[in-house]
């Protein structure tokens, strides 16, 4: 493993933080870290980025006290959007090329690489407090791995990102994937966390409640998500065997089931032997997944 | 290049192409010009003609001598009667007539006017009665020629012996220079710190604000930031404080390659003259290490607050020490040898100011100004070392309230 948090844990005198976290994270592996705010995400990016220390624990960088890993290999785009904001794009992006050991003639190819990519050609000599917020994070984006990092941590990524730039963002990250970047990061969209990592941990009040890979965390609940859609009433539905729960989205009725084996004489009772439109079984998705384990209150 | 000398030029850089920055150094090299030229300048606005006195002599004393024209006053003298010449006073055509006439042995001089003087021409006449009066003095004792010239020019020797090694005697002209060129260093200080203070203030909340230094701080070490943040910050400071000497001796070589009145450049050359290699040493330290320590200051301040508003009211305690040190100094002008004076130059973060004063303008023992810059380095290397410290844990707490509260919250989120 590259990454490797074993017992680590993070205390502000009489508040815990960061309780007994354990996850390891594979070379060229995207990880994401879920949690509600105050789950102690931040604080566990700080400390693998050695911008505080752990109460108790260790974090590994291959296999190295992870204070002791040269701070080039490292690339990080805070929760909080921050460029500087007098500087002008290209100006920015040159600064912290430098400041991460790179020449000024691979940052200009870099430079042009990603500019082009997310279409900020025009936007090269502007002052960085000019831009849109969408075009400001794209910029710090690109700061943050510009130097072609070998572990990037990303806060948020896709927050005040429209549609079109969660695509742009979604292919940068499997670009960095492909070239060996280890990839750690967090986010409230459960779809993008769900569509991009291949591991997660589930962080709850500093407690990890999961930390594996995203199958296995979906087996843990079974197939017990039944799509259907039917004439038979609601109220009939709900006094079924193994149904836990029914709602409707739209013209589809929604049944959480006690065990993926309740799925069977439901459909028998519903199709009645005739044509059913629709009759749908599947994992929980991760933001159900999300809501049940850290009690349904995210934001 | 490491990072700490990229970090340094990016300061460095992006302040001196800074609006404020330039336009402030603008403007001090326009105030030079003004303070230099200022003769000539007020030649050019306030053109004046000279004040027209006549002079009426009812003594036997020559004073055609004594009473000379200059371009601000000029002396004619008039056979008209009194009451001729009140009329010329009344119709402005004179500005005021001088009687000089004996009573009871002595020199009277009767000084009539219609618009009173300005003070500058009442005391030129008053000088030149005075004289006048000295020579008629000399007179009515039948003295010879010379006798007469001894007695106007004799001058006291006054020569000072300290019995005390430790103590060394400046003289008057010594004392003088060191009192202007402290002044100077002091006003220097002040204008220096005021700028440079906030400067790095408000450079490290805008940083810490926008969240940018959380980027920075993955591959850079705080220490090295803040040391970073320092350097170029001090060598701005050194930047401004070099176009400011610059624009001062170029002003004045200026004026003299351009005037027949060499006295520009000989008045600073007499006052460089005047001061010693171990003074000009002490300023330097004293200025550098004052300027630090406030950069010190600054930059931890700056590390506290959580967004670059609340920089100025982190700034408040700070610029309140300064200006007490610059008016304590400003007291000094008058006399540099009061009990205030004394005390303030050994406070580190006023010393910089009040103790060139001490040195330059009054006789100390060469213990004294030791002793303070080594309170002075003391301090900035105990406050480098402090900050530097708090500055790692600061940096990236970020709380609201008041300076005190920010502090609890460090220690609180940072305290093991």
């Amino acid at each position: 493993m590259t990454l490797k948090l074993e017992h680590v844990v993070k205390k502000y005198k009489d508040f815990t933080a960061v309780n007994v976290l354990n996850f390891s994270i594979g070379k060229g592996e995207i990880f994401g870290l879920i949690g509600q705010n105050g789950a102690g995400k931040t604080t566990t990016f700080r400390m693998i980025l050695d911008l505080q220390e752990p109460t108790s624990g260790t974090i590994t960088w291959e296999g190295k006290q992870i204070n002791s890993v040269n701070r080039d290999i490292l690339g990080y785009l805070p929760e909080e959007r921050g460029i500087f904001p007098q500087m002008k794009v290209e100006e920015q992006l040159y600064f912290f090329g430098e400041l991460r050991g790179m020449k000024r003639g691979e940052i200009k190819k870099e430079i042009d690489f990603w500019i082009t990519r997310f279409d900020l050609e025009d936007k090269r000599n502007s002052k960085a407090e000019t831009l849109s917020k969408g075009n400001q994070q794209k910029v710090q984006l690109i700061a943050s791995f510009i130097h072609k990092p070998k572990f990037l941590i990303l806060d948020e990524p896709f927050s005040g990102l429209d549609p079109v730039n969660r695509d742009l963002l979604k292919d940068a990250i499997l670009l960095l994937k492909d070239q060996g970047t280890t990839i750690l990061f967090s986010s409230h969209q459960m779809d993008n966390v769900e569509e991009l990592c291949d591991h997660l941990c589930l962080l709850k009040r500093g407690v990890s409640l999961f930390s594996g890979s995203l199958l296995d965390l979906k087996k843990q609940y079974g197939k017990t998500k039944l799509t259907i859609r039917t004439d038979i009433p609601v109220e009939q539905l709900e006094r079924m065997n193994g149904v836990k729960s029914v709602g409707k989205d739209r013209e589809d009725i929604v049944l959480t089931l006690l065990d993926e084996s309740y799925a069977k004489p439901i459909f028998e009772v519903v199709s009645n032997g005739n044509y059913i439109e629709k009759f749908s079984l599947d994992y929980l998705s991760l933001d159900e997944i999300f809501k049940d384990k850290v009690g349904g209150d995210n934001e | 290049m490491s990072k700490f000398w990229i970090l340094t030029k990016q300061v460095y850089k992006e302040k001196l192409l800074s609006k404020s920055f330039i336009s402030l150094s603008l403007l001090y090299v326009a105030i030079i010009a003004v303070v230099v030229y200022w003769d000539n300048i007020a030649n050019l606005i306030f053109k004046e003609e000279p004040i027209n006195i006549s002079l009426v002599n009812e003594t036997d004393v020559d004073i055609t001598s004594i009473f000379t024209s200059n371009e601000d006053i000029k002396f004619s003298y008039s056979d008209d009667s009194t009451d001729e010449l009140y009329e010329q006073l009344e119709s402005e055509e004179i500005d005021a007539v001088v009687t000089i006439s004996e009573l009871n042995d002595q020199l009277k001089a009767d000084i009539a006017t219609y618009t009173p003087l300005q003070l500058n021409a009442q005391s030129t006449i008053n000088s030149y009665v005075d004289y006048a009066s000295k020579i008629y003095g000399i007179q009515s004792l039948n003295l010879t020629a010379d006798d007469a010239e001894k007695i106007l020019n004799s001058q006291p020797i006054i020569t000072l012996t300290n019995l005390n090694e430790k103590m060394s005697g400046k003289s008057e002209g010594e004392k003088t220079s060191g009192l202007f060129l402290s002044y100077f260093i002091g006003i220097v200080i002040y204008f220096l710190v005021t700028t440079f203070l906030s400067m790095i203030t408000t450079n490290v909340a805008s940083e810490k604000g926008s969240r940018a230094l959380e980027m920075l701080l993955v591959n850079v070490k705080p220490g090295t930031h803040f040391q970073a943040k320092i350097t170029g910050v001090l060598l701005l400071a050194v930047t401004q404080f070099a176009i400011i000497f610059a624009a001062i001796i170029l002003f004045l070589y200026m004026k003299d390659t351009s005037s027949t009145d060499s006295s520009n450049l000989g008045f600073v050359e007499s006052m460089i003259g005047d001061i010693s290699v171990s003074y000009l040493l002490y300023v330097i330290a004293f200025v550098g290490f004052t300027v630090i320590l406030f950069l010190i200051i600054g930059a931890l301040f700056g590390s506290l607050v959580s967004k670059v508003e609340e920089a100025s009211q982190a700034l408040t305690p700070a610029m309140m020490l300064l200006l007490v040190g610059f008016y304590v100094m400003l007291s000094g002008v008058a006399n540099p040898d009061t009990l205030l004076i004394k005390v303030f130059s050994y406070i580190p973060l006023t010393s910089g100011m009040v103790m060139p004063m001490r040195i330059g303008a009054t006789d100390i023992s060469p213990i004294e100004p030791i002793l303070s810059l080594g309170v002075l380095i003391a301090t900035v290397v105990l406050g480098y070392l402090f900050s530097l410290s708090f500055y790692k844990r600061s940096v990236l707490t970020y709380s609201s309230g008041g300076i005190i509260q920010k502090i609890k919250t460090v220690f609180k989120f940072t305290t093991k």
